[in-house]
């Protein structure tokens, strides 16, 4: 990495003469651009214009009949998110089931990935039924998790009354939550599992030897030489998945709907819910841009995160 | 809030209205023979039965029509962006009264219109062969005289209960309780729980009630049964306000002591019934009175059809009971009516469509459909003998064995009207999310309707956005 550094200056500088002196020149699109220019600029269309819109409207109301008509109305949308108590207790809710979710299928999914790189015999089907959650469409989760907590007929409300909870699962709110949150830890720990995994399969064997050689345990071994080894690839597993979390909804819709007493009604429902089912579209377009700006950080930290790692190996 | 218009970004894209050919004489169903019209309608019973044999209409017209059958908050979405599109993809609409009608009644064709050109068909039996309070209540909005919407489907909230075990108990329970346990509307809401707890020592059946007060628009439909029934209400003349519609509803009454009497009594109820209760909608309660889960339970009359299939004989119905001020059963009919948008021939099938689908004839062939059902809403269909036969065992369209209990629930003094604003929908939320908090126990009964309240008077005075 330090030799690239130092080679830049020199490659621009070569860069530079080819050019015939004239720095200038370098920046004139070339072939390559041409051709990438209308895809580029189509995307360019597609985000920024939708962009745009957004932020007007935030500062709109929208009319829909007769035609699509945006008001002026200033501030008035932002000053009412900001003093919006129901907004921001679904903030609450959204970073508590984001540190949960992303806590749990982290841990949840090194360690079944630790487990599973010790196997050898039979590896391929135990993969097979490890992923499998992975590809079910979310909302069918949702459903099927819906009825196997159903008080009526459910599997599991019939395995907790056998250990005293006889209560609806999906009624309680502590218990509602802990439901949903479960049932995207169960979709979604398959996925970690296969990140981690490749990240094991690069770590060198050498130096899992001399660790051991060295009296290294187990745990040693996994927080001094496995962990830093796929550090890397673990950021980009958890980059992904908090892409996922903030944006979660499918399955949320399908089993609770933001209840019981707002327990599970998390930002991206109460979008939903503003914009679609009440059409107040600027007040929905300013949560929008709230989530906009939160998911931007979040991956500008995992980026950053991840620049950190690459410039220290 | 400024009134300055920022500007037409998307502009409407409709093109000035063609009208509807004139008439050239012979039959007037056929006079739109070619034309194809789409129809969208929330995934009912009437339309089950509907979609599944188009023929006798298509017959009829020579019109060809689409159904697209939707859940409720899709159908509502679609129609708005619709109007908004200014195309009419859809002709005909599912117009429910306060999802639909209500905020986008000016995007609707006023039906008389057609029924007072004597160029189209007559609709039969007229406008007064439906049930008033429902023709009120599903078609018009404001004081115009406007017809939006004919009404097309009526599901009644009812008292629905194991007339087994109520047979079988019934000199125990009167012994026990007190007094006679027979459901109807002389039964007071304190005696319905009493029945209930009852039931909860009883080995036939987990749990005496069952509610629908999961975090939904259901909770909302069984609280206002209670609320009216206690003498509370959401604004001024209630009654008034969910027959006729209004964009300035008033302050909301939710903070009266009658309201947070309801409430309390409510959340002593559910506290009762089946736990599953609190995750339930309309549909989960309707399982579990067919699982055997629960006794007896308040729920839409539309389920009857189910509920014989499963427990034949076994179900039967009533007016819900009284609280200090009356009986009241919750009205959730809906009407079909006309994009304001649908033009040319179009137009007119779309009107021979709603005059067929909301006809006397249409109604009982949907009672008689495997597929479908129907909850009619002509006064003359309830008079065919037919139809009275089958209000008693054995029927053949089990839905009309509800026909004495919801006949006494349409009564103008039993029926539960919500109110009829542009903006229901928010405060709908706002209170079934300050009632399921109430029910989590995380506020109390007076905490929560003041909350709701209060919320529901920032939303009405916002206004209506769209």
């Amino acid at each position: 990495m330090s030799a690239t550094r130092t080679d830049a200056p020199a490659k621009r500088a070569a860069v530079v003469r080819a050019s015939g002196g004239n720095p200038r020149r370098k920046e004139r699109i070339g072939f390559t651009g041409w051709l990438m220019a209308p895809s580029v600029g189509l995307l360019g269309l597609l985000s920024i214009v939708p962009l745009v819109a957004l932020i007007a409207m935030s500062f709109s109301r929208v009319r829909l009949l007769g035609g699509v008509r945006f008001e002026w109305v200033g501030l008035d949308n932002w000053a009412r998110a900001l003093g919006d108590p129901e907004l921001w207790k679904s903030w609450g809710l959204t970073i508590g089931y984001f540190l949960g979710t992303l806590g749990v299928e982290m841990a949840l999914g090194l360690a079944i990935a630790l487990l599973i790189s010790r196997v050898t015999r039979g590896r391929g089907p135990l993969m097979v039924l490890v992923l499998l959650p992975m590809f079910v469409a979310p909302s069918i989760v949702g459903l099927l998790g819906r009825y196997l907590v159903d008080p009526t007929f459910g599997l599991y409300a019939w395995f907790l009354r056998g250990f005293g909870f006889g209560g609806d699962v999906l009624g309680n709110p502590t218990t509602a939550f802990l439901a949903v949150t479960l049932m995207d830890v169960w979709e979604w720990t398959p996925l970690i599992v296969l990140i981690a995994l490749a990240g094991l399969t690069s770590v060198n064997p050498s130096v899992l030897e001399a660790a051991a050689l060295d009296g290294a345990g187990s745990w040693a071994t996994l927080r001094h030489v496995i962990l830093p080894s796929i550090s890397g690839i673990l950021l980009v597993a958890l980059l992904i998945r908090s892409m996922d979390a903030v944006r979660y909804f499918d399955i949320i819709t399908v089993t609770t709907n933001g209840g019981p007493a707002d327990a599970t009604k998390i930002v991206p429902l109460r979008l939903f819910e503003t914009g679609f089912r009440f059409f107040d579209l600027g007040y929905a377009a300013v949560i929008g841009l709230m989530m906009l700006a939160v998911t931007i950080a979040v991956a500008r930290l995992f980026v950053r995160l991840l620049n950190g790692k690459a410039a220290q190996s | 809030m400024a009134g300055v218009t920022a500007g037409t970004l998307l502009s409407s894209c409709a093109a000035p209205r063609t009208p509807v050919p004139a008439a050239t004489g012979g039959d007037p169903w056929r006079r739109f023979a070619g034309a194809e019209i789409n129809v969208i309608s929330e995934n009912t019973a009437p339309t089950a039965a509907i979609a599944a044999d188009l023929a006798p209409f298509t017959q009829l017209t020579g019109v060809k029509v689409n159904i697209v059958s939707l859940e409720l908050q899709a159908l509502v979405q679609r129609v708005a962006l619709d109007m908004a599109g200014g195309q009419a993809q859809y002709d005909v609409i599912y117009a429910d009264p306060y999802q639909v009608l209500a905020p986008y009644h000016d995007g609707l064709a006023d039906l008389r219109e057609f029924i007072d050109d004597r160029t189209y068909p007559p609709l039969e039996g007229g406008l007064g062969d439906f049930v008033p309070t429902q023709l009120a209540a599903a078609g018009s909005f404001g004081d115009g005289g406007q017809v939006y919407a004919l009404p097309y489907d009526a599901p009644t909230m009812v008292w629905q209960y194991r007339a087994d075990l109520f047979a079988k108990y019934r000199s125990r329970m009167e012994a026990e309780l007190g007094f006679d346990p027979t459901p109807g509307p002389e039964r007071t809401w304190e005696e319905y729980r009493k029945i209930a707890e009852w039931f909860n020592g009883v080995d036939d059946v987990p749990y005496g009630t069952g509610h629908q007060a999961k975090q939904h628009d259901s909770l909302m439909c069984d609280f206002s049964n209670v609320l009216w029934s206690y003498g509370g209400d959401y604004f001024e003349n209630g009654q008034e306000l969910g027959l006729k519609g209004s964009t300035t509803p008033g302050r909301c009454l939710l903070r009266e002591p009658a309201a947070v009497e309801a409430a309390e009594f409510y959340r002593s109820l559910v506290s009762i019934a089946h736990p599953g209760s609190l995750g339930w909608d309309w549909d989960g309660v309707g399982t579990a009175l067919r699982a055997g889960q629960i006794a007896m339970a308040p729920n839409w009359h539309e389920y009857a059809a189910s509920n014989e299939s499963v427990l034949p004989g076994k179900v039967e119905y009533a007016p819900l009971p009284r609280g200090p001020h009356r009986s009241a059963n919750i009205y959730g009919g809906t009407g079909i009516g006309i994009s304001a948008n649908s033009s040319g021939a179009r137009r007119g099938a779309a009107w021979l469509f709603v005059n067929w689908a909301t006809s006397p004839g249409t109604q009982l062939s949907n009672l008689k459909s495997k597929v479908g059902g129907g909850t009619p809403t002509r006064n003359s269909l309830y008079e065919l003998p037919e139809a009275k036969a089958a209000m008693h065992r054995p029927s053949a369209l089990p839905n009309m064995l509800t026909a004495t209990a919801v006949g006494a629930a349409w009564e103008a003094e039993r029926i539960g009207l919500r109110p009829k604003i542009p903006m229901w929908n928010e405060c709908d939320t706002a209170l079934f999310t300050e009632l399921s908090r109430m029910l989590a126990g995380q506020q109390t009964a007076k905490d929560a309707m003041n909350r709701a309240a209060d919320r529901i008077d920032r939303i009405v005075a916002r206004g209506w956005a769209a």
